[in-house]
């Protein structure tokens, strides 16, 4: 899903994997060095700043099995995280993206981060935005507030100010034939609660034992008013990673990538370039 | 016709505003809303009502579980079908004690529960009947912690280990995603060669699918208005067994109803009516849709079904303000007389076809002498009109055996 004025995907790549079980659809757009880009537990939603991305780089974005619109239940054939990560490096193997920069949002960020931590030669570069898969006692994950919360309280729960972060209204606007309105809240909630099986209650696992193995020059970015996510734990993957990079927007939530479009963009595409 | 008297049993000491206030699951702050004494009481309310059910003449006991929750402190309602199955032994009275049972998308130890039921059903004699739910999402998800789409395939591993846990004669061993056990042989098993199983449910048809390969009984709740949201589901229910092959023994089929007797109607609606109300206001009417439904636990086609035609959820969305008659026009509550009550049951069973009833007799603050008041004129007055309506409406004459029924030590 994409909203107005967006560029989006130009086209797709099926890669068939795990023994033939599962069709992952990647959505692939613009030129250059690859680039993968792994999307958080609302799906993948093309937005500006991947556009931006494909400027420079062909932007590859997986589709976590069971998010992809018409094939719902290729969920049920994950039985754990760790067939996820198998089945993400099988696809990148399978398009030959070996050596790839990795671009993750929130789960894909835990993704990106754990991949690149199983598979330290898989990624040249990492930049986790905002990504989940730590746990502090005092900076609770706020994944189970997101979910238990009223659709009404998403703007304001993923966004610092919702009404002027770019292209957030259009993200909540819903499709305009109203007869659509049941299948698109059945997508929008399926896909959620398929990324519910790797979040729920709050996802942990044990990353914080395995970011010393991530070799990937990485650059790790935040919302300091992340509701999702706490900022806190920028810290954490900072200290965790060898040679990372950190770096925290102020007046910034969970997508800073919409709420820090040109902040961000600029300084992912300073970070690959160098 | 069965007819078992049916309890939660709530905090009944919430104030008049709560449902303004509170959520009644997963958050409701315990020390600030509960007296010790009072909590205390509300437990030993629920069993005295629960043996005088027995005691003058109901066909059984039913209880059903929840964590966490103000309305129903019931987070293993085994333990007390445990205390009433040996006072009601000790007294001689032989109820059918039926748990409506242990939620299986939420238990991590289902082999505990075979093995309670097991328990149960040797301290009664053979008396227990069995239930399990899949489980409302807040109580698996919110509680337990259990992902909400993993729900269901734990609910189908959980009672595949039950089944096999309950009758297989050697020791097994069982590798599932979410249980692995390398011997499986527990001590000790049911009274009864087959434990019947009646399965709570709103209706989603690949339950209902489920029920009737398993050959149970389905239960259905009559909370959200048995005509409003019950009849579709019905036919729905009678439809599919008829297109499986299974028979239309009205047994197949039990029926949650809410129900309070007074002398006379206006008595009735007077001394239960508020009790009623607030009884359904901080319950359902004290959770959000979430409470409900996680992203996940419904499949991607309930979702669109639900939010295409609510009306498998009948009057929820209402509950946080729904007055007292409007639940009776609704039939959430059927209250009256015996003659008014009683009417009013019989009329559903004979065009559902229902062969037990579970009559839910107190609910938010209704005190104990009301409850026993009630209880006492369902069991002198309605259940011989339901009984004698059995042999009217013709079922009698159909010959049907209630083949989910406690079997005993026989």
């Amino acid at each position: 899903m994409s909203g107005d004025g967006i560029k989006g995907p130009q086209r797709d790549e099926i890669v068939d994997a795990w023994g033939g079980e599962i069709k992952v659809r990647v959505r692939v757009a613009g030129e250059g060095p690859p680039l993968v880009y792994f999307h958080p537990a609302a799906g993948l939603y093309w937005d500006r700043f991947l556009d931006a991305l494909a400027e420079d780089y062909t932007v590859y974005a997986p589709e976590m099995p069971g998010t992809t619109p018409g094939d719902p239940y290729a969920i049920y054939k994950l039985d754990s995280y760790y067939d996820l990560l198998l089945i993400y490096e099988e696809v990148l193997r399978k398009l030959g993206l070996t050596g790839a920069a990795a671009v993750g949002q929130s789960m894909g960020g835990m993704v990106a981060c754990d991949l690149a931590a199983f598979y330290p030669d898989l990624f040249a570069k990492l930049v986790p935005l905002g990504p989940c898969g730590l746990w502090r006692d005092d900076a609770p994950s706020g994944i189970p507030d997101l979910y238990t919360s009223a659709p009404q309280a998403m703007p304001g729960f993923l966004f610092h100010d919702f009404r002027t972060a770019p292209g957030a209204m259009e993200m909540f606007t819903p499709p305009p034939n109203p007869e659509m309105m049941p299948a698109f809240i059945a997508q929008v909630t399926w896909q959620q609660g398929v990324a519910g099986k790797f979040l729920w209650p709050f996802p942990d696992y044990g990353l914080r034992k395995r970011l010393h193995r991530i070799a990937a020059k990485t650059l790790i970015l935040w919302g300091e008013n992340d509701r999702v996510t706490p900022a806190a734990h920028a810290e954490d993957f900072h200290k965790g990673i060898p040679g990372s990079q950190v770096k925290v927007y102020s007046a910034c939530g969970h997508i800073l990538q919409m709420e820090k479009l040109h902040e961000a963009t600029h300084d992912v595409k300073f970070f690959l370039k160098a | 016709m069965k007819v078992l008297a049916f309890q939660q049993l709530p905090y009944r000491y919430l104030p008049d505003d709560f449902a303004a206030h509170n959520r009644s699951v997963v958050t409701p702050s315990y020390f600030d809303l509960v007296e010790p004494a009072k909590m205390h009481e509300a437990h030993i309310n629920f069993l005295d009502e629960m043996m005088h059910a027995a005691r003058v003449g109901f066909d059984g006991l039913g209880v059903t579980e929840h964590s966490q929750a103000a309305y129903d402190v019931l987070p293993n309602p085994n333990l007390e079908l445990a205390a009433l199955a040996y006072a009601t032994q000790a007294e001689g009275l032989t109820p059918a004690l039926a748990c409506v049972g242990r939620s299986l998308g939420k238990t991590k130890e289902p082999l505990r529960v075979a093995e309670e039921f097991s328990v149960i059903d040797q301290i009664s004699g053979g008396r227990m009947i069995a239930g399990f739910p899949i489980s409302l999402s807040y109580d698996s998800n919110q509680n337990q912690g259990i992902p909400p789409i993993e729900t269901r395939p734990r609910f189908a591993e959980n009672i595949a280990l039950i089944d096999r846990a309950l009758t297989e004669p050697k020791p097994f061993a069982f590798n599932g995603k979410f249980n692995k056990h390398p011997y499986v042989n527990i001590w000790p098993r049911p009274a009864q060669k087959k434990l019947p199983v009646w399965a709570p449910a709103v209706g989603n048809p690949v339950t209902l699918r489920g029920i009737l390969e398993r050959d149970q009984v389905f239960l259905y709740p009559g909370w959200f208005g048995p005509r409003q949201a019950g009849s579709a589901v019905f036919k729905r229910y009678w439809d599919m067994a008829a297109e499986m092959g299974r028979d239309a023994n009205p047994y197949r089929l039990a029926f949650l109803q809410t129900v309070a007797v007074g002398e006379t109607d206006e008595e009735a609606h007077r001394d239960y009516g508020p009790h009623l109300q607030n009884g359904f206001r901080n319950a359902f009417g004290a959770m959000t849709m979430q409470d409900l439904g996680l992203a996940g636990y419904h499949d991607i086609k309930g979702v669109e079904a639900i939010a295409r035609n609510p009306v498998d959820f009948g009057l929820v969305p209402k509950m946080k303000t729904i007055t007292y008659s409007e639940l009776v026009d609704a039939q959430c509550c059927i209250v009256g007389s015996v003659e008014t009550v009683a009417q009013q049951l019989i009329d559903l069973v004979k065009d559902f076809r229902i062969g037990s009833l579970l009559l839910m007799t107190q609910m938010g603050s209704m005190p104990t002498p009301l409850v026993k008041k009630s209880m006492s004129l369902i069991a002198e007055g309605v259940i011989p009109r339901l009984r004698q309506a059995w042999k009217d409406n013709g079922f009698e004459a159909e010959g049907w055996k209630h083949e989910w029924w406690p079997t005993g030590l026989s």
